[in-house]
């Protein structure tokens, strides 16, 4: 019954991922006050132990007393203290995204507006909004690929983030990956009044170019690139070592020097026979006109 | 979904270079304006906490101390310069059409000081981490009517002579805009979004656009101007043909 679905979302179109504002998204007020609770009570020990090496009085006791090293912190207490809010924040909100995901276990599929899944689907975005908003907001870039990984998504080595859309959960990144500026790697697409989620694989060593689309159900194998500009159907299978263009994708190039890939570009239609070709690889540079 | 700091749906605002400094002085006076209660509100929580006995609460109640600050700024100034608008609009009042792009045209040149007072609150608007109380809500007091349901959080649309209706949801980094600058041409004509409608991530909405109700429209399509998309319908492609009708 799902698989008929399935392909009913083959033939239509690539939408768009929303999220309605719930109640539940005042969640960000709690991440905010605890954020700056921890941040408090960190910055009253320090001025504290502070007080006492200047002074020789404390006007809060900790119980233990300060030592000259405390000196040293100096230095990082200003730069610390904005990510110590921020990981604070990711730490605290990735314990209620597991405590979400136990209650409702994340699945795929398609979902009808109000359902469970749903709701909860709301619930996760809303807790996981904040903290990586903070983590990219902030300029350091490995930043947020801490805060992905804190949130289930599988992020691979040595890899880079640039500034894109990416949905956390159902989403799978391979060792040395790059994404591009401005992308959106969708798990989640609404289509009507219902929600369709699929997971997201990105082999190891792609690049995703930028303005691109990546859909759910695609899968990009090794070594695989997508061009600039282009979006993937549901479902989409990009195969490695090719260069995959197209709105959505129908060509494939060979990487290869620019002049060489201009000549040799040849368009991958739809059907068996021709997947088994793209399967070889061989034939690729038989067709060039 | 998850609107990295750099890609905040902010209003396209451009001002024309030729008359950017000689109007700067509305730019300052709106954004000082806009930071006078906000130093109030700040002044009376520092003077009212500031004490032995509220010495924790001062500290607690900090991080909504923050919370509050961003809105009050983002509030007067969305004031500020709705007021300041609507003395503007007396002098010239905004139309459609298509005009020369010189500062001769006075509604060019209107276009631009409207631009040069709405920039800091939509700025303002969009740089808010908080979700709430976001572009929706800023752009229905520059008069842009958008419906109750309706997501356009994620998207760049153009803050006035734009419509949308309920319900509707508009995909991230999607652009609508009610201008657009062709050599020496320019072009102001409203732009209508019925009910229900589905537009996917990175469209463009291109002036005179008319979509009516339950059209969806697939991603990483754009509308040609003064296009009309039909109702309960797919559009897609480069410009956006009828794909299928229900």
């Amino acid at each position: 019954m799902e698989r008929e679905e399935d392909s009913k979302f083959e033939m239509e179109i690539i939408s768009t991922s929303g999220v309605y504002k719930t109640p539940f998204s005042l969640i960000i007020i709690v991440q905010l006050f605890i954020g700056g609770l921890v941040l408090f009570f960190v910055n009253l020990w320090f001025i504290n132990s502070l007080y006492y090496l200047l002074t020789g009085s404390q006007f809060y006791s900790f119980g233990f007393k300060a030592e000259w090293y405390y000196w040293l912190l100096l230095p990082l207490n200003i730069y610390g203290n904005i990510f110590l809010f921020v990981f604070t924040i990711i730490v605290f909100s990735a314990g209620i995204f597991r405590l979400l995901n136990k209650l409702s276990q994340p699945e795929e599929g398609i979902f009808e507006r109000g359902s469970k899944d749903w709701n909860y689907m709301h619930r996760r975005f809303w807790t996981a909004f904040f903290p990586i908003w903070l983590a990219r907001a902030l300029p350091l870039p490995w930043l947020d690929i801490i805060a992905y990984r804190f949130f289930g998504t599988r992020v691979g080595r040595s890899v880079v983030l640039y500034e894109g859309y990416i949905d956390p959960l159902f989403v799978e990144i391979g060792d040395f990956t790059m994404t591009s500026l401005n992308i959106c790697i969708f798990s989640h697409l609404i289509y009507q009044d219902k929600v369709h989620i699929k997971k997201v694989k990105i082999g190891n060593a792609c690049v995703v170019g930028p303005h691109t689309i990546i859909s759910p159900g695609t899968v990009m194998e090794d070594f695989a690139v997508l061009g600039v500009n282009s979006y993937t159907k549901i479902n989409q299978n990009l195969k490695g070592n090719l260069i995959h263009v197209g709105t959505p994708v129908s060509m494939t190039l060979p990487i290869q020097s620019v002049e060489e890939s201009q000549q040799k570009a040849v368009k991958v239609k739809e059907g068996p026979e021709n997947s088994k070709e793209k399967q070889n690889g061989t034939n690729l540079n038989l067709k060039e006109g | 979904m998850f609107q990295p700091a750099s890609l905040k749906g902010e209003s396209p605002v451009p001002i024309d270079e030729r008359i950017r400094n000689k109007y700067l002085i509305l730019y300052i006076v709106i954004i000082i304006l806009s930071f006078i209660p906000c130093s109030l509100f700040e002044f009376w929580y520092v003077y009212y906490f500031w004490s032995e006995s509220f010495f924790w609460t001062f500290f607690l109640l900090l991080p909504f101390n923050v919370l509050l600050a961003i809105y009050i700024v983002q509030f007067t100034a969305t004031l500020t310069s709705v007021l300041i608008l609507k003395v503007v609009n007396l002098i010239h009042f905004p139309k459609e059409g298509n005009f020369k792009r010189s500062l001769e045209d006075r509604d060019y040149l209107f276009w631009n000081i409207r631009n040069i007072i709405k920039k800091w609150p939509l700025f303002v608007m969009a740089s808010n981490p908080f979700p709430w109380f976001k572009n929706r809500f800023t752009l229905r007091f520059f008069g842009v009517k958008i419906g109750k349901k309706t997501i356009c959080d994620n998207s760049w649309i153009s803050s006035e002579l734009v419509s949308i209706g309920e319900n509707v949801i508009i995909g991230m980094n999607s652009t609508v805009l009610s201008f657009g600058i062709e050599q020496d041409n320019f072009i102001l004509k409203e732009i209508r979004v019925g009910n229900d409608v589905l537009i996917g991530a990175k469209c463009v909405i291109l002036p005179g656009t008319v979509i009516k109700r339950n059209v969806r429209l697939s991603a990483h399509s754009y509308t040609k101007h003064n296009a009309v998309l039909e109702e309960d319908s797919i559009y897609m492609g480069h410009p956006a043909k009828l794909k299928k009708t229900e």
